[in-house]
């Protein structure tokens, strides 16, 4: 068709104000991103812990009602939960509860990671690599539009792979349920899991962030974020069983010192101030869920009812999350720091208008 | 400094969009347009040693407008400080009647940019790249896909909207990036080099939007470009830029003045004889390929070449007094010291 043909008209419709600005790239961000096929795939698969827990979740409620329907199970559930729980499943279900969502956003944790690994790199780096700055600056837009509408896309992709997914679990558990106090008793859970979700996506979307401003070529930021993700964990994890094994030759505890309870309670006291656990980002978010699902406390009170057998086990759940959490908290919040510094100090709207 | 007196740099023509009755308006409501482009008072920006802008003070007219300059002459900068992206370090200014220093976003929603820089991200559909950046601008998704579509039929475009942009040739993204800085129909198109690296039929294709836009379709227009007769072809009104100062502004027509005592003459037969009389006379006549350039003094009249003609027996075919060329007026001030 010859230019011209169509004419020029000229457009009298409504421009919003500036303070939503930044959802327009967050929409964009996200729809872009749900195009890529591994990032629907790591979405799809991410939900497989959300149909795991309603399962479980709506098992419990069956539970509770001393269903027929589970009478076959009960041999096994008294087995696995012991008997107190299964004989007086009301008294236990805020810590079934929490225990069932502490696995579920382990899980979750592990996806976000993924997710982020995925869409990250390329939220500024693509920019960067087709100098597509002057396309935001130039419109009335402040940078911290553009960050917000950046980071919109990892909270809105951990939303749905984490939140969305904890609330739906959470109703089916409740319908299951069929009793009003469980409102009562696990609305914690709930308002943990979404502030959990909240504290990933900032947290790794801020640092994703910051990598993605620093290079041009989004495969050396997907290898940083393995590198913060895996190396860091690796590392604290060495760290920790190195200290671990020398105390258990120490207090010659053997092979069995591992399910000992003396050794883990002791073990559990001596992580209390021990700063190894730091290192690694995702123990850091972990101590985090710990602290907003209070899983420590689930434990102890299984703890309490247990079979002098299966005590170790549950004490051996309890290792590394046992540091302070305002440390965990403090080492997120100067990675945050560190991050709005880096992207203050690389996306500088002037320097790439040309 | 070669500033000239203009109307606003259209001779006379109103611009379309001076409406001030906003009845008489239809569709043009919000476009109430101020009397200057913008205006600077005494700008001065450094970058370190380096004075980008340097006390710049110049008022420009609404139109078609050209930025000219040598590399490193402040261009850049003053588009900068146009859009409000820098804070300058003194003086103060308008852009549409807003204070650049105060009011960035503002300006920023009335104008619309298209950089020198490809700035195009892959896997994205021409319809979509501009529709988004209507988004930016804060158009609702609709309206902005609406608007996506309506400006790239004007650009020529329509046929290409669903292909991916890193399949457009270079004319295609220039058209497409043009097409994503009047989606949301501002008052004032900045257009940064939009012909570089294009091949003859694209450039064409390009000045004719710029063309129009600025002169049918009462959108502001500044031009800035290193290639002169694009500059021509588009603009009615130069700025001339050079060390951060200004050097010569107005309107073209006027900057190429017609030169009184220099005349391009053409015979018909050989000139040397011709050229000899000329001499005689205190003529000076340089030849300028077919032409022969012929200044003469300032107290002889242009009947003196007649005079030579018979003298020497030639036919004169062309007689026109010489006019710059606005390369001349744009060598002239920039080499002025």
């Amino acid at each position: 068709m010859p230019i011209f043909d169509q004419g020029y008209q000229h457009w009298s419709g409504h421009l919003a104000g500036h303070a939503w600005r930044w959802l327009a790239i967050t929409r964009r961000g996200v729809r872009t991103a749900l195009q890529s096929w591994p990032v629907r795939l790591a979405l799809v698969l991410s939900w497989i812990p959300a149909l795991v827990l309603t399962f479980v979740l709506c098992m419990w409620g069956l539970v509770e009602r001393q269903s027929e329907t589970i009478a076959t199970l009960r041999p096994f559930l008294m087995g696995m939960l012991g008997r107190p729980v299964v004989a007086g499943p009301l008294e236990y279900r805020a810590d079934i509860w929490t225990l069932c969502f502490h696995y579920f956003l382990a899980w979750e944790l592990w996806f976000s990671m993924i997710l982020v690994l995925v869409v990250g790199p390329n939220l500024i780096s693509q920019d960067l690599r087709y100098n597509a700055l002057p396309l935001y600056f130039s419109r009335p837009l402040r940078r911290i539009d553009y960050f917000l509408g950046k980071l919109g896309v990892i909270v809105g992709i951990i939303g749905l792979a984490l939140i969305v997914p904890s609330t739906i679990a959470y109703i089916a558990g409740l319908l299951f349920s069929l009793d009003i106090t469980i409102l009562r008793d696990t609305y914690r859970v709930l308002l943990a899991a979404v502030v959990y979700g909240l504290v990933i996506a900032f947290s790794a979307g801020l640092l994703i962030l910051a990598l993605s401003s620093i290079s041009r070529n989004s495969r050396y930021i997907s290898l940083m974020w393995l590198g913060i993700w895996m190396i860091t964990g690796t590392v604290s994890y060495i760290l920790v069983w190195v200290a671990q094994e020398q105390r258990l030759r120490e207090g010659h505890f053997g092979r069995h010192g591992w399910f000992s309870e003396q050794f883990l309670t002791t073990e559990i006291d001596f992580e209390k101030t021990d700063w190894r656990s730091l290192i690694s980002y995702t123990g850091n978010l972990q101590r985090i869920e710990e602290r907003l699902l209070g899983t420590n406390s689930a434990w102890r009170k299984l703890f309490d009812i247990a079979p002098p057998n299966t005590r170790g086990s549950l004490l051996h759940r309890m290792l590394y999350t046992q540091h302070p959490w305002y440390w965990s908290a403090g080492v997120l919040l100067v990675l945050a720091a560190l991050s709005a510094c880096t992207l203050h100090f690389t996306v500088k709207s002037l320097d790439r208008l040309k | 400094m070669a500033e000239v007196e203009h109307d606003g740099g259209y001779g006379g023509r109103c611009p379309p969009y001076s409406f001030l009755d906003e009845s008489l308006a239809d569709g043009y409501t919000n476009l109430v347009m101020p009397a200057n482009l913008f205006q600077f008072a005494s700008v001065t920006k450094t970058y370190g040693h380096v004075r980008a802008l340097d006390d710049l003070s110049l008022t420009v007219p609404t139109g078609a407008i050209g930025l000219l300059g040598p590399n490193g002459s402040g261009k850049t900068t003053m588009i900068r400080t146009l859009l409000g992206l820098i804070p300058v370090d003194r003086g103060s200014g308008e852009v549409l009647g807003m204070d650049f220093r105060h009011r960035q976003l503002d300006i920023r929603r009335d104008v619309g940019f298209a950089p020198e820089d490809e700035c195009l991200f892959p896997h994205v559909q021409g319809v979509e790249f501009v529709a988004y950046a209507g988004e930016l601008v804060g158009m609702s998704g609709g309206d902005a896909l609406q608007r996506a579509h309506e400006v790239l039929d004007y650009v020529g475009l329509g046929e290409a909207r669903y292909r991916k942009v890193e399949s457009y040739s270079t004319g295609m993204k220039q058209r497409l990036k043009l097409a994503s800085a009047i989606v949301h129909d501002p008052q004032l198109v900045i257009l940064d080099e939009p012909t570089n690296g294009m091949d003859p039929a694209g450039r064409n294709e390009v000045l004719e939007l710029a063309r129009d836009l600025a002169h049918n379709k009462g959108i502001n227009l500044l031009f800035s470009s290193h290639i002169l007769p694009d500059v021509e072809a588009v603009c009615d009104y130069v700025v001339v830029l050079g060390r951060g100062k200004l050097l010569a502004q107005g309107a073209i027509q006027e900057l190429k003045q017609t030169h009184e005592q220099s005349f391009d003459v053409r015979l018909k037969s050989d000139s040397a004889a011709f050229t000899q009389h000329l001499a005689k006379m205190g003529c000076v006549a340089e030849p300028r390929g077919e032409l022969l350039r012929v200044r003469i003094p300032a107290d002889k009249s242009p009947q003196c070449l007649w005079e030579a003609a018979a003298a020497e027996r030639v036919q004169i075919r062309h007689l026109l007094p010489q006019r710059s060329t606005l390369e001349e007026v744009f060598l002239n001030a920039v080499e002025r010291p």
